[in-house]
């Protein structure tokens, strides 16, 4: 090589070296991945929930986000960032305001739910004054709230979360979309929900869900006839925004560009004194994709935006940093366990899945995840937030041998083991485990922490990671496929009732063939029947007990292998007083925030 | 003539449908999400996803959806629905296709007037520090990855979070016609990162093939005619050396207007690209199939323009 | 203004170096000749012997290679080598014309014969394109090219060899030069090819009146074609002669070598071919003395300490050559070979 060639490569090694660091720093494509940046907070903020009185009217809140929506029908949203959009312009019959994820506040109700003393009928009555957005314009009666649960069984819609909850109304079973004897209206301001069984605290708790959002049954039907249905593309709003649309009302590629933008603006036929949603903003942009550690320090260093969505690692780290101010982290956005066959395999033994709760390094686990930052040690199964959580153990859990070691604990796990008809302390069965994780950071560290453990408790294992998507649909969510151990599955509740995080994931009677999300086959008759009667418990601080017994049970089984309490960060620009929703991840509140 | 071009196209049709099928084949094979219970989302009972595999076709054997959709494609133009964005896949295709139109000819008309004569001029003052220079930058911008650098030009030059504020930030696209100043300096930091990869390869192109030819017999004929040495070069060297180029422009503008993925996600551009990136990480099978089927519509239809215009750039290959 | 006595070309004492990694070649090693007024020079040699160099200098052709040439190139009353590229460009194609070797690579692949010899014209002459047009045509006729006015419009590779090297003349005549430079001109050629093209540059010659140089390797071209020959070896002239002197009496033993490896229509057939042994020498370290003298077959010791210069013959004062032999030796050698 001649001299010069030389120093040229030796220069281009010298900038890829460069790159490379600047890579590791500067890039992400996952939301909060993990990886390089342990954080360990100094002093976890608390989350400014309160509703801000005396916020400065008026202004145009940028939002960038990576992340598209998946549905902005509110027949059809189910996920966090969707919730953003749909409580600002659906008003559901109740809600929570920001700071609360347990007391849900009468929102198209004018007051809280009438329950009959056998616990099969609920009566709404409806608020007056409230009226559809432009061009339906008129106000809103029962029958729009009935249409609205209605259509949740229309196979054009359909509603995810429809047969989970409200299968116990009269008739719903058989329901296509049209009446059912389970919903009636005996007047313009009275809905009433009729059961088949006692089953009431369950469906009242479901109503902030948005389906119960009044759809008008007129301007709808036409676009519920297509397949699949065509009304998000086209929806009214009840809330103080709605999406941005021309004459007909049509939002597709005017209020909402999918990938792209969707752009908020006030409902004009909002009226303000039938709700307690301030509203200050005019006007919402949001900007849809980009990279996130770019989107994220655009936040950070402009005006008037925020990010509405996890912010990447690096932009955490960067937030803490030089822009704590910005940032607000909050608690029970969710929880990461660990689901172990409780059917068939060494896990059916409950002294092995004891041995691997002790033996697991959650304090590991949570650092791939970012640390304390974003982390709480996961004690038990209801999560900070939900009702319950106290009476179940709080922060600290059940205060059993195998709980009481969060970096893990050899000794307990070879008791355990012992205790399980291992007299060395290690496996010695002929099975060996099949582990199915899924790819991405951080999913994917947590995995191998997974594998490592059960290694060093003596199993084989043939460990594999596939995409997120197809663990869940493929592996972890078909029972037939036996797979032993799923390192990190997640769960959200989907409203603030301990029954939501607990009753799905472990109940024996909700393991289905497919798309199963009881990944455990936890299929305990004791907690089978305790979690039945639970259900049928009224009334807030006696479900929370009820239930936290059967969190309780479920420690004292080891049905699943708890890590994470999730803690969710969202960043804002410097002058944006953004107000969070504790009940949706934290995330900014378009109903309440406000610019400086 | 004609009957070439009638071979070629008909060749291209065929590669088109084995395109679209074997899309279809692995969408069905790969264990990925099935499309109905994606739809269905989380919860969905079996009921639900029961009806939707029987809307979206998907109760139909293989070759029958294939069929159903390559006649929908053919006769109707129709791309099939996204049940993700809830619009059909036509309509999302064609009101990005402006965005990467627009990246792709800006970067294009950037690299080769950077390009082209970097590359000649490097191949007649070849060894001199000019040369040396030129080339080992080329090294450089053809080795760097276009993502990082992109987040790299951000991160030096863009208005809202760079260290020298110069160039609109990510996210700042918008259509021609609405504002064209804006439009223009929006796509100025984009191209740049695009074309400079592509500059680098064509000046190192220009180069060597240039070099080559200014060895040839006939260039010592022209000197000999007593021609100006700037005509020798452009008329006789650059007519000479830049056929082959030519052909690869044709290939890497049919490639672009398949979507310049990254350069799109990292400046937050609109275009087909992004929607190709998005609707991979959410599986969502219709717009993939319909951007890949678009990328090869472009890449075959590109061929057969460089196989026709080859015939005329070199009369050589005319008769054979 | 020049006499008709007075020659085209008058070449003095030209010396051509190159530097290279390996060291400095010497090319062209001080030759001097002279091409009279419509008379033809044969420039002859093995590869390697300096030739071709020796006559593309002539156009400044080997000035991009980065050579360090001396000496004079006298034509019409100017020293070519003092000229700057400007001034020389106007005489290339125009006053001094040069056809090449090999003419399927000499035109431009991608442009139209008739394209390429308009272009000729109109480097250096103020006409329009439809003239310069017409003008191609008329060359194309000139040179022996049936049905021209359709032919212009043809592409080189639709053209056979010979007609090819014929378009090459005609862009070589597009201007009348004075002196015509022709680099092997028919060694790429069909063997009855060859003599087409040789007549067709004889009788053009004669029309136009043009001094002629014809550098080739083939002792058969040059004795057609040439009034008076050169012979070169290692970079020098080591003979020269009008064409009837030099085959009725070569004096040089190279010269002897080359006009013996020639197969003749008229030997016998057994006879064998009696190339000359060894190869030509490195230009960058040419053997001492007498460049020659490690490939003779006649050397004395002391032709590897002295270096001959050119000298004139007895009796034939425009026969010069550069022999350490003495001349009566010479004869009888020569005798002896024939």
């Amino acid at each position: 090589m001649t001299r010069s060639i030389r120093k040229l490569t030796l220069l281009a090694l010298l900038a890829w070296m460069l790159a490379l660091g600047l890579t590791a720093c500067g890039s992400s494509n996952s939301s909060v991945s993990g990886g390089s940046g342990i954080i360990v907070a100094k002093g976890i903020q608390t989350p400014r929930t309160e509703a801000q009185s005396g916020g400065k009217r008026g202004g145009t809140l940028t939002v960038l986000n990576h992340t598209d929506f998946e549905h902005i029908d509110p027949g059809q949203a189910y996920y966090n960032i969707d919730y953003e959009v749909i409580y600002a312009t659906q008003r559901p019959l109740f809600s929570y305001k920001p700071n609360t994820f347990s007391s849900p506040s009468p929102d198209m109700a004018s007051e809280p739910a009438q329950v009959s003393s056998d616990g099969k009928t609920i009566t709404v009555h409806i608020r007056k004054g409230v009226h559809f957005s432009p061009p339906v314009n008129r106000e809103v009666t029962s029958a729009d709230v009935a249409y609205a649960i209605e259509r949740g069984a229309n196979p054009n819609v359909p509603t995810p979360y429809f047969m989970s909850y409200f299968s116990s109304l009269q008739g719903a079973s058989k329901a296509t979309g049209g009446p059912f004897p389970g919903i009636t209206t005996p007047n313009r301001e009275t809905i009433v929900f009729h059961l088949t069984e006692p089953k009431a605290p369950i469906v009242l708790a479901a109503l902030v869900l948005p389906l119960s959002a009044p759809v008008p049954e007129e301007f709808a039907k036409p676009y519920d006839a297509k397949k699949p249905t065509e009304y998000g593309n086209y929806q009214v709003a009840t809330g103080p925004y709605m999406f941005k649309s021309d004459s007909a009302g049509k939002v597709l590629g005017i209020g909402y560009q999918p990938g792209k933008s969707a752009t908020l603006v006030r409902n004009s036929n909002w009226n303000p004194a039938t709700d307690a949603r301030p509203a200050y903003l005019n006007q919402i942009d949001i900007n849809i994709g980009g990279d996130p550690t770019v989107i994220g320090r655009q936040v950070l260093e402009g005006s008037d935006m925020v990010q509405n969505e996890a912010p990447a690692q690096p932009i955490v780290k960067l937030a803490y940093e030089k822009f704590r101010s910005q940032m607000e982290i909050s608690p029970g956005a969710g929880d990461h366990y660990i689901a172990v066959d409780n059917k068939q395999g060494p896990f059916s033994n409950i002294s092995v899945r004891k041995a691997f709760w002790a033996a697991l390094d959650r304090i590991a686990m949570n650092k791939a995840r970012g640390g304390e930052l974003v982390t709480n040690v996961m004690t038990h199964f209801i999560y900070p937030e939900i009702p319950g959580f106290e009476q179940a153990g709080g922060l600290q859990g059940p205060r059993v041998d195998y709980n009481d070691y969060p970096e893990g604990n050899a000794a307990v796990a070879a008791k355990y083991m012992k205790l399980a008809g291992y007299p060395s302390g290690s496996y010695t069965g002929g099975k060996t485990l099949q582990i199915v994780g899924s790819t991405g950071s951080p999913s994917a560290e947590d995995a191998e922490i997974v594998n490592q453990t059960l290694k060093n408790l003596g199993f084989q294992t043939k460990f594999t990671l596939v995409d997120s998507s197809v663990m869940y649909s493929k592996y972890c969510g078909t029972p037939a496929e036996a797979i032993d151990v799923c390192p990190s599955v997640a769960w959200g509740a989907d409203f603030g009732d301990p029954q939501a995080v607990l009753d799905i994931p472990f109940n024996g009677k909700n393991i289905i063939p497919s798309g199963n999300n009881n990944w455990g086959l936890v299929n305990d008759p004791e907690i089978n029947q305790a979690m039945d009667a639970a259900e049928l418990v009224v009334g807030t601080s006696a479900r929370a007990s009820a239930w936290a017994q059967i969190d309780r049970k479920l420690v004292a089984q080891a049905a699943a292998i708890p890590f994470d309490w999730d803690k969710q960060p969202s960043i804002e620009s410097k002058d944006v007083a953004g107000v969070g929703d504790l009940w949706n991840t934290g995330s900014w509140d378009y109903s309440y925030t406000s610019l400086k | 003539m004609t009957r070439y071009i009638i071979r070629r196209i008909l060749w291209g049709i065929l590669l088109l449908i084995l395109v679209t099928a074997l899309m279809f084949v692995l969408f069905r094979i790969l264990p990925t999400g099935e499309p109905a219970r994606l739809r269905a989302g989380r919860n969905a009972s079996p009921r639900v996803i029961a009806a939707l595999r029987r809307d979206l076709g998907l109760n139909k054997s293989l070759p029958a959806q294939f069929w159903i959709y390559m006649k929908e494609v053919i006769f109707h133009f129709n791309l099939g629905y996204s049940y993700y964005s809830s619009a059909p896949v036509r309509g999302l295709i064609a009101e990005r296709l402006g965005a990467t139109l627009s990246l792709m000819l800006g970067a294009a008309i950037i690299w080769l007037s950077i390009g082209l004569p970097v590359g000649i001029i490097s191949a007649l003052r070849r060894r001199s520090w000019l040369d040396r220079a030129s080339m080992g930058t080329a090294l450089l911008f053809v080795s760097a990855p276009e993502y990082w650098l992109g987040l790299i030009a951000l991160y030096l030059f863009a208005a809202d979070i760079g260290k020298v504020k110069i160039f609109p930030g990510a996210g700042s696209y918008v259509g021609l016609t609405s504002d064209p100043w804006k439009w223009f300096t929006s796509l100025l930091l984009p191209w740049l990162v695009l074309a400079a990869g592509s500059a680098a390869i064509y000046a190192r192109l220009m180069r060597s093939n240039l070099t080559e030819v200014m060895q040839e017999d006939y260039i010592r004929t022209a000197r000999a005619k007593g021609l100006s040495e700037r005509r020798v070069v452009l008329r006789h060297g650059v007519r000479a050396a830049i056929n082959p180029i030519l052909t690869i422009l044709a290939l890497d503008i049919a490639t672009l207007l398949g979507g310049a993925i990254l350069v799109e996600v990292v400046f937050n551009i609109p275009g087909i690209g992004q929607l190709a990136y998005t609707a991979i990480t959410h599986s969502d099978f219709p717009i993939v199939q319909g951007t890949v089927l678009l990328g090869a519509l472009f890449i075959v239809v590109a061929n057969i323009v460089v196989d026709i215009a080859y015939a005329y750039l070199d009369p050589q290959v005319r008769y054979s | 203004m020049s006499t008709a006595s007075e020659p085209s070309l008058r070449v003095e004492d030209l010396r051509v170096e190159f530097s290279t990694e390996d060291g400095i070649v010497k090319a062209v090693d001080g030759i001097t000749y002279e091409v009279g007024r419509g008379r033809t020079l044969g420039v002859v040699g093995e590869s390697g012997s300096g030739k071709t160099v020796a006559v593309m200098t002539i156009l400044g052709l080997t000035r991009a290679q980065g050579a360090n040439i001396t000496g004079r190139i006298l034509f019409q009353g100017r020293d070519l080598l003092s000229l700057d590229e400007g001034e020389l460009r106007k005489v290339r194609g125009n006053e001094i014309a040069m056809i090449f070797q090999d003419p399927s690579s000499a035109l431009h692949p991608l442009y139209r014969v008739g394209a390429q010899i308009v272009e000729a014209v109109r480097a250096h002459r103020d006409v329009s394109k439809a003239q310069a047009r017409k003008r191609t045509i008329e060359l194309l006729g000139l040179v022996g090219i049936s049905d021209p006015g359709r032919r212009v419009d043809d592409y080189p590779h639709e053209f056979s060899g010979g007609m090819r090297q014929r378009a090459m003349i005609a862009m070589a005549l597009a201007n009348e030069p004075k002196l015509l430079i022709a680099d092997e001109p028919t060694t790429a050629l069909d063997v009855t090819v060859q003599a087409q093209i040789l007549a067709l540059l004889e009788r053009l010659q004669g029309e136009l009146g043009m001094g002629m140089v014809i550098v080739t390797h083939d002792m058969g071209v040059v004795a057609e074609m040439a009034d008076e020959i050169a012979v070169m070896y290692a970079g020098r002239i080591v003979e020269s002669a009008a064409t009837e002197e030099l085959f009725a009496g070569p004096e040089h033993p190279y010269t002897w070598g080359l006009l013996r490896s020639i197969p003749t229509l008229d030997g016998p057939r057994v006879e064998q071919l009696a190339p000359i042994p060894g190869s030509p020498p490195s230009l960058i370290d040419p053997p001492s003395g007498c460049h020659f003298h490690p490939r003779c077959a006649y050397a004395q010791p002391d032709h590897a300490r002295i270096d001959p210069g050119l000298e004139p013959v007895q009796g034939e004062p425009s026969h010069r050559v550069a022999c350490l032999l003495a001349a009566g030796e010479r004869r009888r050698i020569w005798e002896g070979l024939r």
